[in-house]
Order: C-alpha cells, then sequence, then structure tokens
C-alpha cells in the first residue's frame, strides 16, 4: 500500500526520464499497437511479440513501425515450451529489456491505440516494473470502446476479428501482433472519421 | 524488418506497373506508403488542389475520378483494386484538373513520388503504363465533357463528328524550309521556287523570327516596295505565330482565324523562343479535314462507281484504326462507322436504280444483323432484306423480277466494295429474303408463332433490322408485326432464349480461355461466337420481352435495361461496359489482321490485356442467371 514511498527517489533508467519528459508536450500522433502474450495474466504471463504503426494526419504511416519478437528463454523454459520457432524465425528479435526500451522509444507521447488496451497496458507495465520502471502514462483509446459508443451498444464486447468484419478489413492469413496492430490501424481511421475525433 | 510493408508488396505485385519490379524493389517502396481509409464520399484531392506529393493505388473500395463540365461532374474512370490514380505530379506542375472521391468506403495506399521516382526512370515499362493510365485518365475527361447531355440522336452525331475533329491531329511539313535574316530576297527566292514550298522560315539560332510566304514577296517585292537585293528580314512577316507539337485541328484553325495568317511555326516548347520543329500550312488543315467522317458521306453521296466507294470504305479503316489509338469511346466510334456504311449500302442500291430505271413499286431494303444493330466496324459480311408494297396478282412476277435484278445488282456493287456476300444467303438477292410486305408480314408470323417448327433456320439476325433507303411505313409495319407477336408468347422466347444460352461458354471451370481445337484457327479464342453473340441475343431477348422499340444497339438495349428493370441494373450494366470492351478487342484484332476480328490470338496479348478481357467476360454468368430465371426454358433444351 505505501509502495509509492519506496519509488520516491529511486532512480529510473535512462529511456524512462527521457520518456518522461516527452510527456510534457501535446501528443501530436497516435500509436496502435497490438501485443501477443503467453497468457491473460499480467503477474505471470509474459509478451511473446510486439507490433505497432504510428498514424498521422488519418494515415497509417507503413515506415514508422516498431516490431519485435521478445526472446523469453527464461519463461519459455519454465513452462517447457520450445523457442525453435522464434529462433528459427526472420523477425527482429529483442530480449524483453532491450525490446521495452526501444518500444517506449518509438511510442513517445502519443496517443496509444488498441483492441482492449487496457490489457495491452497492463503486461507492458508489468514489464515495466522489472525494469524497475513506472506505469505508462500515455492516453490510451479502445477500438471496442469506441465501436461500443459508436453504435450505443453496451452489453457486448466485440473481437477484432468481429469488427474486421462489420467494416470489411480483408482479412489476411498470416497472423501476427504487426498484422493486428495493421488491422486495428485500419479500423482506427474508420472509427475515428465516424466519431468525428480530430 | 517490416512484415505489414511485405504483405503490401506482395499485393502490389499482383497489378501493373508495379508487376515489372522485383520483390525486393517492391518491398522498399511499400515500406513508404501511407495506408489512407476514405469514407463514403470522402474526397481524396479535387480539381485545382495544389498536387500532393504521392499517387495512389486502391487498395480496397472504388474510388470515382470525376471532372466538372457545364455545373455537372462527370465520371472519367472508376478505379477499383489494384488501379492507380493520381499520376499527375509525375507529368505536370500545374494543380490537379479531376476530383477523386470514394464512391464506397475505400482504403487506398499513398505512394511517394520520390520513392517511386527512381524506378519509373530505370524501367520503361513501369514509365509507358504510367503514362497510358495518365493519358486514358485525362483524355477521357475531353470526351466525356464534351458529350454529356447530348440526348437528341441526331445533334449526337454531330458533336461526335466534332468531337473527332477536336482531337484529330495533324500531320505537317516538319522539315520546313529555313535560312537566316541576313541572305538576299532573290537567293531565298529562288531556293523557295526550287523546293516547291510557299513559305520560309527566318531563323536566328533555330529559333524562329519571322517567316516570308508568297503573300509577303507578292505584296512587298512584286509591287516594287522593296529590290529583290534587299535582306530578307526587311520583309518577313514578324512576328511569327507559334504552337507547340501535337497542336489539334480545331486548335490549329482557332489559331489561324485568331491571328489572321495563313502558317503557323511549330516549335519544341510552343514558344518562339526554342528550335523550329515544322510548319502548319492552311493546306494540312483542308487535307486533315478529308478523312473527317461528315466528308466521307458526302464523297459517298458523290461516288458514280463502286471503286470510289470501295476508296471511300478504306478511309473509314483508317479513321476507325485512328480513334481506337486516340482512345475515342467506342460506342462513339461505332456509331459514325455505322452512319458511314449506312451511307455506302444507300448510295450501292441508288447506283443500282440509276442503273435499272426507277423501280415499279415502294419497297424499302433493310439492313439487318451487325448493320441493323449499328455495330459494323469492319468489314464483315452483308446482310439484307428487301420487302416491296402489294401489288395486284398479274404484275406480281414482274416486280419481283425487277426488285430481285436490283438486290442482285446492289450486293454485286457492296461485294466490290469490300463487304463479302453472307454465307447462308441471307441477302435481298435471295429470292427467299425478297418478297412483298405481306408475304413478309406471313413470314414473321410463323416465325414468332410457331418457331422450330418447319422453319428451323430461324435466324435470330432477322429481329435485328433498320432501314436503309426505301418506305420509313414498310420498317413500321413489320416493326408492329414483330411487337404485336412478342407479347406473352412464351415459346418465341424460349426458343430465342435456348439460342442465346446455347453458344460454348467462353471460359472453362479453372477460368482459362476455352480455345478452338483444331480447324486453321486452332489455338485462337472465337471472340464472336464465345463473348459477343451470346451478349447480343440476350440483349435482343430481353429488349424484345420488354415491348421496347426503336432501340437496335445492344449497348444501348443494355442500358434501356438497367433503367426499365432496375432491380437488375447492375447485371445491365456491367454487361453494356462488357460489350464495348469485347467489341474493341474484336476491332483491333480485326484491324491488325484485316479481317473480321473473329478470332483472338491470345498469344500476342498482354497480361493485361488478357486479364481485362477475362473481366469483360464475367458479367456474361449472371446474365445467364438472370435470363434461366425470367424465362422457364423448358420446350426447347
Amino acid at each position: 500500500m505505501l509502495d509509492w514511498i519506496k519509488n520516491i527517489n529511486k532512480e529510473y533508467p535512462e529511456f524512462w526520464k527521457d520518456y518522461l519528459t516527452k510527456l510534457e508536450a501535446k501528443p501530436n500522433k497516435y500509436v496502435v499497437l497490438s501485443t501477443e502474450t503467453s497468457g491473460l495474466n499480467p503477474n505471470k504471463d509474459v509478451i511473446l511479440s510486439l507490433g505497432a504503426f504510428s498514424v498521422i494526419d488519418d494515415s497509417v504511416v507503413i515506415k514508422e513501425n516498431f516490431e519485435a519478437v521478445l526472446l523469453q528463454y527464461k519463461f519459455l523454459e519454465e513452462h517447457g515450451i520450445s523457442n525453435e520457432f522464434i529462433i528459427e524465425s526472420k523477425m527482429n528479435k529483442m530480449p524483453e529489456a532491450e525490446a521495452l526500451e526501444a518500444f517506449i522509444n518509438f511510442i513517445g507521447n502519443a496517443v496509444l491505440v488498441g483492441h482492449h488496451i487496457n490489457f495491452d497496458i497492463e503486461m507492458l507495465n508489468a514489464a515495466l516494473e522489472r525494469l524497475d520502471c513506472g506505469r505508462l502514462k500515455n492516453e490510451a483509446l479502445d477500438i471496442d470502446v469506441m465501436y461500443r459508443k459508436l453504435t450505443d451498444i453496451n452489453d457486448k464486447q466485440f473481437s477484432l476479428n468481429d469488427l474486421c468484419e462489420i467494416y470489411k478489413i480483408p482479412k489476411s492469413d498470416r497472423n501476427s501482433s504487426a498484422e493486428d496492430a495493421y488491422k486495428i490501424g485500419l479500423l482506427f481511421l474508420k472509427l475515428k472519421s465516424r466519431l468525428g475525433i480530430r | 524488418m517490416n512484415t505489414i510493408a511485405e504483405h503490401i508488396a506482395d499485393f502490389l505485385k499482383e497489378y501493373p506497373p508495379f508487376d515489372n519490379l522485383t520483390f525486393q524493389e517492391l518491398s522498399d517502396i511499400a515500406t513508404n506508403i501511407r495506408a489512407i481509409n476514405l469514407e463514403k464520399h470522402a474526397v481524396l484531392f479535387q480539381n485545382n488542389d495544389p498536387l500532393h506529393d504521392s499517387f495512389y493505388v486502391v487498395a480496397s473500395g472504388v474510388i470515382n475520378l470525376t471532372t466538372i463540365a457545364d455545373a455537372e461532374e462527370t465520371i472519367i474512370n472508376k478505379c477499383h483494386e489494384g488501379d492507380i490514380f493520381g499520376l499527375r505530379p509525375f507529368f505536370a506542375k500545374n494543380n490537379y484538373m479531376m476530383t477523386a472521391k470514394a464512391r464506397e468506403e475505400s482504403i487506398v495506399y499513398a505512394i511517394p513520388i520520390a520513392v517511386f521516382r527512381p524506378f519509373v526512370a530505370n524501367n520503361s515499362d513501369v514509365l509507358n503504363f504510367l503514362l497510358e493510365s495518365f493519358a486514358i485518365n485525362s483524355r477521357h475527361t475531353r470526351d466525356n465533357a464534351r458529350s454529356n447531355g447530348k440526348l437528341d440522336p441526331d445533334s449526337n452525331f454531330m458533336d461526335q463528328q466534332n468531337e473527332m475533329q477536336y482531337i484529330q491531329s495533324l500531320s505537317y511539313n516538319n522539315s520546313p524550309l529555313t535560312t537566316e535574316s541576313h541572305h538576299i530576297v532573290k537567293d531565298v527566292a529562288i531556293l523557295m521556287t526550287e523546293s516547291m514550298v510557299d513559305n520560309i522560315v527566318i531563323c536566328e539560332k533555330n529559333n524562329p523570327i519571322g517567316i516570308v510566304t508568297h503573300a509577303d514577296l507578292s505584296s512587298k517585292i512584286a509591287t516594287g516596295r522593296y529590290p529583290i537585293t534587299e535582306t530578307i528580314d526587311k520583309i518577313m512577316s514578324s512576328p511569327v505565330v507559334t504552337v507547340i507539337e501535337n497542336v489539334s485541328l480545331a486548335e490549329a484553325q482557332l489559331l489561324m482565324l485568331k491571328h489572321n495568317v495563313s502558317h503557323l511555326c511549330v516549335t519544341k516548347d510552343g514558344t518562339s523562343k526554342s528550335a523550329v520543329k515544322g510548319i502548319i500550312s492552311e493546306h494540312d488543315l483542308i487535307v486533315a479535314q478529308a478523312s473527317n467522317p461528315g466528308v466521307l458521306i458526302k464523297e459517298i453521296k458523290r461516288s458514280q462507281l463502286p471503286k470510289d466507294l470501295k476508296q471511300i470504305r478504306d478511309r473509314l479503316s483508317d479513321l476507325i484504326q485512328n480513334s481506337i489509338q486516340k482512345n475515342i469511346p467506342i460506342s462513339h466510334v461505332s456509331n459514325i462507322a455505322s452512319e458511314i456504311n449506312l451511307a455506302i449500302i444507300k448510295r450501292a442500291v441508288e447506283l443500282s436504280i440509276l442503273d435499272l430505271g426507277s423501280p415499279p413499286a415502294r419497297f424499302a431494303w433493310l439492313s439487318i444483323g451487325s448493320q441493323g444493330r449499328k455495330e459494323q466496324l469492319l468489314l464483315t459480311d452483308q446482310d439484307s432484306i428487301l420487302i416491296f408494297e402489294d401489288v395486284a396478282p398479274e404484275k406480281y412476277r414482274e416486280v419481283k423480277d425487277y426488285f430481285l435484278r436490283l438486290a442482285k445488282r446492289t450486293t454485286a456493287i457492296l461485294e466490290k466494295v469490300g463487304y463479302e456476300y453472307c454465307p447462308n444467303g441471307h441477302m435481298g438477292s435471295n429470292m427467299l429474303w425478297c418478297k412483298s410486305l405481306s408475304d413478309w408480314t406471313k413470314q414473321y408470323n410463323s416465325w414468332m408463332n410457331t418457331p422450330g417448327e418447319n422453319s428451323n433456320d430461324l435466324s435470330s439476325i432477322f429481329f435485328d433490322y433498320e432501314i436503309v433507303i426505301g418506305e420509313a411505313k414498310i420498317e413500321e409495319v413489320i416493326e408492329n408485326v414483330v411487337f404485336k407477336n412478342a407479347v406473352n408468347n412464351t415459346l418465341f422466347f424460349d426458343f430465342l432464349g435456348n439460342d442465346a444460352l446455347k453458344r460454348n461458354s467462353p471460359l472453362s471451370f479453372f477460368k482459362k480461355f476455352i480455345v478452338e481445337e483444331e480447324g486453321p484457327q486452332k489455338g485462337k479464342f472465337d471472340i464472336k461466337t464465345r463473348a459477343l453473340m451470346p451478349l447480343i441475343d440476350s440483349a435482343r431477348l430481353l429488349i424484345l420481352n420488354a415491348n421496347i422499340k426503336g432501340i437496335k444497339n445492344t449497348y444501348l438495349r443494355f442500358k434501356q435495361l438497367a433503367i426499365t428493370d432496375s432491380k437488375n441494373a447492375e447485371i445491365y450494366l456491367s454487361c453494356a461496359e462488357a460489350f464495348l470492351t469485347l467489341s474493341k478487342f474484336r476491332t483491333v484484332e480485326g484491324l491488325k489482321n484485316d479481317d473480321s476480328g473473329q478470332y483472338i490470338n491470345l498469344r500476342e496479348m498482354s497480361k493485361t490485356d488478357k486479364e481485362k478481357l477475362k473481366n469483360a467476360l464475367t458479367p456474361m454468368k449472371d446474365l445467364e442467371e438472370l435470363i434461366k430465371s425470367k424465362f422457364q426454358l423448358t420446350q426447347f433444351s
């Protein structure tokens, strides 16, 4: 309960200090993100991969992307999961600490957008805590919430697939967090213009 | 590593011009793309907007490109998935000349010009494709802008004529005589005489500063105002009126009138500060006008011999070829071509009458089949029927004899012009198809009320007819007979329906073209029977069924059907488009091989053309279903 007192004089890593100074400015872009995790418990499970794109001026900027597979050797070993596939793939691979540092640098003060983003943020926060950082402070938007607000539906949640179906986003056979982030990006653009968010 | 960029590269490589690039190049391009979402009716850029730094590819949805002409929005082009648009920044510096608007919710990829330009520079295929697309997207503008809202069919023909003239390009002398200002008038005059030209351009470092024509020589030298030893710059007309290359006939005419000159000087950039490229004289304008459709028709009316008609028909082929190359909509071209064909046939009948003396009874000469539908672009065979009014029984023999001789003569003339005899004998010169009005009425009655019975040779081409010469009333009578018999005549429609659907399908189960398996045309695609005829037959069937009179053209029939039967409008409209595309393919092939274009050599076609052809075949499936559900095709199947 008095945890915050412990942190009050704690020395943060450099990148986190940078992040905190960036937050002082007004956000000028959105970052859509998606995480792939080993499960649903922020305390026990870990992030396996991260995908993110910038959204500037009502368009998804393909160049400004962040894509990484996190090497969770320790976790995978404890759970007896093979990591062969990850090692073999030609994706960008980074250890968790490095990946998070790069990711924090990438998002800066942008408004975060995701599908059920609270969970993504919880997962990120848990990982950040392991690096002696604070919690994410960016504004965040959830496309499911945006959709429900638009249609005035309160008693139901919509999966990413449902939303893609509704807005006829072409499905792809490939499945990765980058792919999801891209879809979320397109959905976000559609919802954004419908809700009249600048 | 950017997986989405690779997905986009995967998408792009399916479409031209990107299919000319390697996957690695595409990935690099895709990395720099922005994906933009456009809500329905959202405007991406509009007329007179400053240029964007990107051009666009449709990822999903449909984008309409439109221009505003006479306060009316006209669609130039619809861009579907994989189409590129907004190419102006590649080729021009001024603002957009069109509006790009989402017809439905769409996603487009914006590809930065700066990123793509190196690939254009290094790859001529890519450049050519972009130029072509740019030309198509912008040239339609002019055509459509000039033809919208023209409903009156008569004035329409005139307009099309003007339109042709407007874009008709000029051929002119592109190695003009030039000299410099210090030369002596006499020497220059000798040079002009030797070269047998009436003008000479005076240049300074290749740039035109003036021109001397016969008019200058007669007004300034022959009058004695200047001696012939004077230097040429004293008598030249200056400055000279300059134009850019590729100037159109209409523009050249305007400029000459405006400046009251007889010669225009063509320079590299259209100003007098660049190198001389050629000279356009009034005579060039006259020559250019000679192959204009109006002039052709006048010449037809004056010709006395089949030989003259043949020469005019040859010029029509050139005209068609030029128009197709210039991307004039095929529906306009075929209208003009059929007007000219009509005039030729009419003249052929007139020439025969001149030979045989005036006819003993009133008659009508009807073109049937493709000419009856006004769709004849190429030299195909002649189909016609002759109907004469009923005469007293004792005179019948004599009258029929006259008309048979008339028809024989006419078809012989037409044969000399280049229209082959109909292999099935569907011509007025055949005893069977040269009959009195009451015989024809009986004939149509029996065809329509007892189809299949003792008249298995019912050729549906008899239901497309147009009067060439003679009594319009006779055509009206036949038309009434046809439509009266058509009402609720299920048997007849079943017959026509089966006729329309019995043709072999153009594509195999695996979406491959079905080609001729044997014979001289082995390996070629029979576009006439497999693609065009089903559309033509279906349109005729549906229009007869809908009891719509007076619309004879397949394209217009589909358009009309879309209005009358609005719930299937989409199918009809896509069939109308498909029909035009297919006709164009046939015409291009026919012009290439100098035949009727029935068989298309697929091996010589580019991949994009094959795709276009395949796309044009897709609406047929829907049409077939529609006909099957509309008419219970049981009696004859």
